[in-house]
């Protein structure tokens, strides 16, 4: 850079500094954007984002000891005897499917699925996990039972993630029957996936009507559908003229389409509660959401034909032993919104104490320092993500938006919530009751429920990378206090995602 | 300085190339895997990150060089600009860098509208022929600057 002609000595530092001026209004937001994004190595989910009264009164955002009870007290009576035990060992190995093909991930007793845990409604149930050789820890959420606060199995929220060669008990009243699932929710977008998840139905105190009652549960393992661990066609017994409750589960990220060949069927039951005068359908298929059940009624043919509920195409479960031709997928899906008959809900959403909105959204930036085009929430990137406060005894409304090009599968957890518009158009079926909520590109949902369960809860979406990648926020009761951390440093920690 | 900036603009011109490569080979195993080893795509199979085929690394791979590699470039290259004092040079790469922005914009809009994706190759061929005119403009620059022809040390 240096020039023989001395007209010209100043010239140089001069042409260096323009550029470097340029360089530095480039790279200084950028740095400065970066280095605000970092975490630190253990956080509470309570000292990050901001408050959301979702203009209700004032609420005791407790940040101490001192100002509030801890989440860890929130559990079942202590000195109830458990009326139904078990234990569930998790393991990371390599294992065979039920149709024979060998996988790498997690197992729960030997197996993936899990046992299905059947419990009777009323019983106190306790669970004792046990972390055999998961190398980041385990955990096991309860997946639309509406547990104490303590027994959610949240990694950082509820409890700390159980390491290697040690257990955690859980203790809850099964008090609410229909069909769940429970899965780790420590690293959940990898240990899901791997395969750490098994069936919980709680069963009516009265039998059900149906002669027969099955789980349907679909998992993709290692890029291979599966229903109830076989790829491809698993087959189970019924006896012709008989009805059969078939509970579905999906288990994985994305929403799951059902539909059933050789006989009608009703939708009974939607994320563990019974639908309200159920009608037949035929041609149609049944949305199931990610991570929501749903249960349906099959009537098996008096000519002893068989039943085939397919299973998003590339798997199907058979029921009874005759033969049944598989019909193509229906493009018409049962309109959850006009399913039914009405009822009453039990509260009156006209009358919320609080109204928050949860608007979906895509923002570049960096998370921890990693650059990317990230989930927000009301417009904000983790862990800048709203907290919504209530009091327990509040009812609540949520209007939930989704700007993005991606179905989100919400999961308010600890709570179930009732569908009230979707786009603006009002319910006008059965009451449609949701722990996990299939929100489309472009659609906006009205839903509201009774803050009756204290504690910190997670309301994020159960497309698990989603989570992961920050499309995560609270529902927190006023005068609660966390006392467990979230961290990814070192590893093995807790890390809820 | 100006020999950097060349060869920015055409590794950028490069990795263009290889977006179209790669989408090529994961949409073509895509459908082998359909057509022979009858493999459902899915929701539930699209969402899950264990979905293997041959040519299943090409999509990967158009996504890492795509949101990462490619704005990376582009961003190392509108600095070198500042340096390399080829005439337009800054004015073609902060449009290099405005492209490439788009692009990653209308790469997110056409999985909702299918029929941005035509501006996305559309676009891509911009990108790829600014990124090969800068590079050439920058030679020619060079071979009529010839004081300023001396490669000066890559920065970074």
């Amino acid at each position: 850079m240096t020039t023989d002609n001395p007209g010209s000595r100043r010239r140089p530092s001069w042409r260096l500094v323009a550029p470097i001026v340029a360089t530095l209004a480039l790279l200084t937001p950028l740095a400065w954007t970066w280095w605000q994004s970092l975490l630190p190595d253990h956080y509470s989910v309570m000292e990050f984002g901001y408050v959301d009264l979702g203009g209700g009164p004032p609420v005791t955002h407790a940040l101490s000891p001192a100002q509030g009870r801890s989440v860890s007290t929130l559990v079942a009576d202590p000195e109830r005897p458990a009326d139904v035990t078990y234990t569930l060992t998790a393991r990371e190995q390599s294992f065979h499917l039920a149709s024979g093909e060998r996988t790498d991930g997690f197992t729960i007793n030997g197996n993936s699925p899990g046992p299905t845990l059947r419990v009777r409604q009323g019983d106190l149930v306790e669970v004792h996990l046990v972390n055999a050789s998961v190398p980041d820890g385990v955990t096991l959420h309860w997946h639309g039972v509406d547990v104490p606060n303590a027994e959610d199995g949240v990694a950082g929220v509820t409890q700390d993630a159980v390491p290697p060669g040690k257990t955690f008990t859980y203790r809850f009243v099964a008090d609410h029957p229909g069909t769940y699932w429970y899965h780790s929710h420590q690293v959940s977008h990898q240990q899901v996936r791997k395969g750490l998840f098994g069936v919980l139905v709680i069963e009516p105190h009265r039998p059900i009507r149906s002669d027969g009652d099955v789980v349907a549960v679909s998992h993709v393992y290692d890029g291979k559908a599966t229903v109830n661990g076989h790829t491809g066609a698993a087959r189970v017994g019924a006896s012709p003229g008989g009805t059969v409750r078939v509970r579905i589960i999906n288990t994985d990220n994305g929403s799951l389409s059902a539909w059933v060949s050789g006989s009608s069927y009703r939708v009974v039951a939607v994320d563990g509660y019974d639908l309200n005068g159920p009608t037949p359908v035929s041609g149609k298929a049944v949305l199931v959401t990610a991570g929501g059940r749903v249960d349906i009624e099959v009537t098996m043919p008096t000519d002893g034909g068989g039943v085939r509920v397919d299973l998003g195409g590339a798997a199907a479960l058979l029921i009874g032993d005759g033969s049944v031709a598989a019909k193509p997928q229906p493009t018409a899906f049962v309109d959850l919104l006009r399913y039914g008959s009405p009822t009453s809900i039990g509260f009156d959403p006209g009358d919320a104490d609080r109204q928050f909105r949860y608007s979906i959204g895509r923002k570049p930036g960096f998370i921890d320092g990693r650059p990317g085009y990230w989930w927000s929430v009301n417009g904000h990137i983790y862990p800048d993500a709203p907290m919504f406060m209530v009091r327990e005894g509040d009812i609540v409304s949520f209007h939930i938006e989704n700007h993005t090009n991606a179905v989100h599968p919400m999961h308010l957890h600890g709570h179930h919530a009732v569908v009230l518009r979707r786009n603006g158009d009002r319910a006008t079926g059965s009451p449609w009751w949701i722990d996990s909520l299939d929100v489309a590109p472009g659609d906006s949902y009205d839903i509201a429920f009774v803050a009756d369960n204290p504690g910190i809860w997670m309301d994020h979406c159960h497309n698990l990378p989603h989570a992961a990648q920050g499309l995560v926020a609270h529902l927190v009761y006023s005068g609660i206090y966390e006392p467990y951390r979230v961290g990814d440093r070192p590893s093995g920690t807790n890390q809820p995602e | 300085m100006r020999t950097t900036y060349r060869v920015f603009a055409y590794l950028i011109a490069a990795a263009v190339v290889v977006q179209a490569m790669a989408i090529a080979y994961a949409l073509a195993g895509l459908g082998k895997w359909i057509e022979d080893d009858h493999g459902v795509l899915n929701k539930q199979v699209l969402d899950n990150e264990d979905l293997h085929f041959r040519g299943s690394g090409g999509f990967a791979l158009h996504a890492i060089d795509g949101m990462m590699i490619i704005p990376a470039l582009a961003l190392l290259f509108v600095i070198i600009s500042f340096f390399a004092k080829v005439p337009g040079g800054s004015k073609r790469a902060g449009t290099i860098f405005g492209l490439i922005v788009l692009q990653v914009i209308l790469g997110f809009t056409l999985h909702g509208v299918p029929l941005v994706a035509p501006l996305h190759v559309l676009n891509a061929f911009i990108i790829l022929g600014v990124a090969i005119m800068s590079g050439q403009r920058a030679a020619a620059a060079t071979s009529y600057a010839p004081a300023e022809a001396t490669p000066q040390p890559a920065m970074g």
